[in-house]
């Protein structure tokens, strides 16, 4: 068992192990910012666990060990002289191996990137060094972050820490098992269709894709240009703010970047929803969901209606179109960005996305265009829809997690694909820009269920606000991922 | 004329294997149901906002 050294004012040590690894970021943060937690302790804590694990879950692609314990001496003596940073300094911490550390090998876990090497931090990584973060590996993802079960044939399948024949979900299927089996106290995941919050859903994690242009991602490989994000995958509602908080911000080398004000997401958690108007849209997001997941979300409704917010049914037509801009929007740019390796080394891709790239070759450029036409009229219309209430509630998922390899999951009874419907009801949020938060909300058959929060662009401040009046009648009622715990 | 997947994507030099061709008819004849009647609809002179910034990719 590791011994974690308090190192404030006198040296006490004692075996505080891995009930500290499953303490929440901004829980330990103040440990940290007390001196009563060493970064160096926590670090090669935290490692061991996460090397001891990666057998079993296979959330990491590679580990950082040396460097980050370097960052975590350095973070230590920063703060023994009084110049704390804030909550992520000092915190270990894994990302998704599609962001890129500079002069270290990121893969996109895949074959064609194997030994890439980028000059340059991402912008989200000179954020989290600004922010005392220590960076202690890169996570296991879904192949170019093109597809939702982690089955990678380059870097084996993750497993769900709640269930390891179970999918973690994905893309970001590494980040979600990582942070759900204590393997890091928070991470990054990126999103084009849904990959931080289904991964997060899954893996009972609180999830946040924030506005598109609010994150810059320079320095992050591309799946689709215009549906890309990045953000928080974390184990409360806190540490996606603090997170979100540390890598918020403008790089103008990101040129779909916006340059507007970060708030303070921290101090706005809590509180009272009384008075919170809530919009649900029944006809798309309310349509064809697996009956547990609709209870469990619908119940977290009627809690906050009964705690004195305010219920209002919003008509989005366009939502009708939504699933087709997405695929036409997806496909297309994908493809555009891996064309060139599927004429000349299409066999080293794996089998799964090798399909999607030949399959988004079939789109023309009308459909393209069509597609951006149909995504203005969503916009315009979620809008007209967010001048009536302060947030949209909708089930994250319609689905539950199925087995690692299978394609399809089961909605009440019948098998259905798997990707199409893990894509469902996240993919207009990729589609608007719109912020959009997971928050897991209960259990169905000892696997997570989660709930979505979607708000007005830029205002992550409300959405993770009202992810904090959800998660203070604690729907998980403690559980945690058993794997890792 | 009607054009197969397969015609499709030989043009673009693309050639997969049998069992991607079929999987790929059956799944593009579902993405055509997805669109539904989009064409039909009060789409033609919808404007689809982009936006060509001289001088670089930030307005200011």
């Amino acid at each position: 068992m590791t011994q974690i050294l308090l190192y404030a004012t006198f040296p006490v040590v004692i075996t505080l192990a891995k009930e500290l690894l499953t303490k929440t970021t901004t829980e330990v943060a103040g440990l940290i910012e007390s001196r009563e937690v060493s970064p160096v302790d926590l670090t090669q804590a935290l490692l061991d666990h996460a090397h001891e694990l990666n057998d079993t879950v296979n959330s990491y692609i590679s580990f950082r060990d040396d460097q980050a314990l370097a960052e975590a001496k350095q973070a230590e003596e920063e703060i023994a002289a009084g110049n704390y940073r804030g909550p992520l300094h000092g915190i270990p911490m894994a990302i998704k191996d599609n962001i890129y550390i500079g002069g270290e090998v990121s893969t996109m876990a895949s074959k064609i990137h194997g030994d890439f090497v980028s000059q340059d931090d991402a912008s989200v990584v000179v954020n989290l060094r600004e922010a005392g973060a220590v960076l202690t590996g890169k996570l296991n993802m879904h192949e170019y972050a093109w597809g939702i079960d982690n089955n990678s044939p380059h870097f084996g399948p993750v497993h769900n820490p709640w269930n390891l024949d179970k999918i973690p979900g994905g893309s970001s299927g590494g980040s979600g098992a990582a942070v759900a089996s204590n393997g890091s106290f928070t991470t990054l995941g990126t999103d084009t269709a849904g990959s931080i919050r289904i991964p997060s859903a899954v893996c009972g994690l609180v999830g946040l894709k924030p506005t598109h242009g609010r994150v810059a991602k320079y320095g992050c490989y591309p799946l689709a240009w215009s549906l890309d994000h990045i953000g928080p995958m974390s184990k409360s509602v806190a540490d996606a703010a603090a997170t979100l908080q540390g890598i918020a911000g403008f790089d103008p080398r990101d040129p779909t970047a916006v340059n507007v004000p970060v708030d303070d997401y921290l101090s706005g958690l809590g509180g009272d929803p009384k008075g919170l108007v809530i919009g649900v849209e029944e006809d798309y997001f309310f349509r064809d969901v697996d009956s547990p997941i609709e209870t469990l979300v619908r119940k977290q409704i009627d809690e906050l209606v009964s705690r004195g917010a305010v219920l209002k049914e919003v008509k989005i037509p366009s939502l009708a179109y939504a699933e087709w801009t997405e695929l036409a929007t997806s496909l297309s740019e994908a493809s555009t960005i891996h064309h060139n390796d599927l004429l000349n080394r299409p066999d080293d891709f794996g089998d799964d996305i090798r399909f999607l790239f030949e399959l988004g070759e079939l789109f023309s450029s009308v459909d393209f265009l069509q597609a951006q036409q149909a995504r203005r009229q969503l916009k315009q219309e979620f809008a007209a829809a967010m001048q009536q209430v302060d947030v949209i509630i909708a089930p994250s998922l319609p689905v539950m997690a199925p087995d690692i390899g299978s394609s399809t999951a089961n909605l009440n009874g019948t098998e259905v694909d798997l990707i199409d419907n893990f894509i469902r009801f996240t993919g207009p949020s990729n589609l608007t820009g719109l912020p959009a938060l997971n928050v897991p909300v209960g259990l169905e058959d000892d696997l997570p269920v989660g709930l979505q929060i979607i708000g007005r662009a830029f205002d992550e401040a409300t959405v993770l606000r009202v992810g904090s009046y959800i998660e203070q009648t604690d729907p998980m009622q403690g559980r945690r991922a058993s794997v890792g715990a | 004329m009607t054009i197969s997947v397969k015609d499709a994507l030989a043009a673009k030099g693309i050639h997969p294997s049998q069992a991607h061709l079929q999987l790929l008819e059956a799944k593009w004849a579902q993405i055509q149901e997805l669109k539904g009647d989009l064409t039909d609809i009060q789409v033609d002179d919808a404007d689809i906002a982009l936006r060509n910034i001289p001088g670089g990719d930030h307005v200011g």
